[in-house]
């Protein structure tokens, strides 16, 4: 069908134009209690098929990392069971001692971030994992690198993150050593500290050095304590003689991440500062008075 | 039009959604990767009335916003608008060649974003300026090349005239 010069916009083209642009605005201003039952549905109707679809493709894509790793875990466990009968009594004794017990092991559900073309994607990212593979609201979301932001919505398979770019996201945060304390919270959206976070209300008699390193403090009980945030690059600003804002660059953009971790709920309560690498942000000392 | 002509353009359309939940993630940058499912709402706007584009447009778009809840209802007011005036604009101003389609699959892609970026409010200031100078025109390139190349490949089943300019 090759299109025609004398073709142009009906009546009929009008009023369905006209219908679709007033459905848009009153989804525009639904409250998010009507919301997203919407797009939780939609997500888990018309949109299952392809959410599928895009999982598969990622497990597809990180199938040849995986295997390398099974391979590399498949040779060391077979090096380790030379010395079996020794680790085992070995790590019964440090689990013993250290009450670690099983909790090392488990308490994450790991997923794929399923990314979408849409400039507000760092915002709020879609995850291939729900209900089904036992995540819940409000739960931890980490990398390898730190944290990404906490979970808001779970559907059956999938979940709703919304991340640390996020102009709503706040966590009580706390330097390396424990000296300084404060919320952190996005930048904002002005100038050249776009995708930076902030370090708020940290009292005005204590310095935080640049390169100090930011964990979760784990006050709250949102967020475990010791999960990275980032690491201070300066001074944002100060109310005179009352605080100041530090600037933070974050541990990882949410952009650049595909695999995370949810932790559980119930992990909430713990630290998990050993349970990231050392150099997922650089050392640094912690805050101190003037 | 053959009825099998008709069902080969729909294949096509279908290959092309395909491709964004499979093939898009592999494409580099999040931000700069050809968006495919606008792709085939631009195609398929080629092809119809304003009335049905602006229909389209709004389904693809409340789809995406169940995919980003950050923006919800704002994705199917752009996709909606690219729609109608994508359609109505090839009606009544384009020229049908290989460029103006490219022009039509930039322009659209920026518009959405720009759309899209305003009515959600959620990118302000350097945000807004970043999205709008930098990653949408870029991803409106990767779109339009993807599409120029579609169309030549598939000029036979999508029945769009692609004569050079």
């Amino acid at each position: 069908m090759a299109l025609g010069a004398d073709r142009y916009a009906s009546r009929a083209d009008t009023l369905v134009f006209l219908g679709c642009l007033g459905l848009s605005l009153a989804a525009m201003s639904l409250p998010p209690v009507w919301r997203d039952p919407v797009a939780s549905a939609m997500r888990q109707t018309i949109l299952a098929p392809f959410l599928e679809l895009q999982r598969e493709s990622e497990l597809l894509r990180t199938s040849r990392t995986r295997f390398d790793a099974i391979t590399a875990q498949r040779d060391s466990a077979a090096l380790a069971a030379t010395f079996l009968p020794e680790l085992r009594a070995e790590n019964q004794r440090l689990r013993g001692l250290l009450g670690l017990g099983q909790r090392l092991g488990s308490g994450y559900v790991p997923a794929e971030v399923l990314h979408q073309a849409a400039p507000t994607d760092p915002l709020a990212l879609v995850v291939s994992a729900g209900r089904q593979q036992g995540v819940r609201p409000l739960a931890a979301v980490v990398s390898p690198e730190g944290l990404i932001g906490l979970v808001s919505t779970v559907d059956a398979r999938t979940s709703i993150v919304v991340t640390w770019a996020n102009l709503e996201f706040r966590a009580s945060a706390m330097a390396a050593d424990g000296s300084v304390y404060g919320i952190v919270a996005p930048h904002g959206t002005e100038g050249p500290g776009v995708w930076l976070l902030e370090l708020q209300g940290v009292p005005y008699r204590q310095m935080v050095p640049e390169g100090t390193a930011i964990f979760t403090s784990g006050l709250g009980g949102v967020f475990p304590r010791g999960i990275p945030l980032g690491t201070v690059v300066g001074v944002a600003g100060e109310t005179e003689g009352w605080e100041r804002t530090y600037l933070v660059r974050p541990a990882v953009h949410p952009s650049a991440v595909t695999h995370v971790m949810i932790l559980n709920t119930g992990r909430s309560a713990g630290d998990l500062h050993g349970a990231f690498r050392a150099d997922s942000v650089p050392a640094g000392g912690g805050g101190g008075p003037l | 039009m053959r009825r099998s002509d008709k069902y080969r353009f729909y294949l096509v359309l279908a290959f092309l959604v395909a491709l964004e939940f499979t093939v898009r993630s592999r494409l580099g940058d999040e931000r700069a990767a050809p968006d495919f499912l606008l792709l085939a709402l631009l195609i398929y706007t080629i092809r119809t009335q304003p009335g049905k584009a602006a229909a389209a447009g709004f389904v693809v778009g409340l789809m995406r916003d169940a995919l980003t809840p950050a923006s919800f209802g704002a994705g199917a007011l752009a996709h909606t608008l690219v729609g109608y005036l994508s359609a109505w604009g090839k009606a009544v101003f384009f020229a049908e060649n290989l460029f103006v389609n490219a022009c039509l699959f930039f322009g659209g892609t920026w518009v959405r974003n720009l759309v899209i970026a305003l009515a959600s409010g959620k990118l302000r200031g350097g945000q807004l300026g970043w999205e709008l100078l930098v990653w949408s025109p870029l991803q409106g390139l990767t779109t339009a090349v993807t599409g120029v190349v579609v169309l030549w490949v598939f000029r036979r089943w999508v029945h769009v005239r692609v004569r050079e300019a």
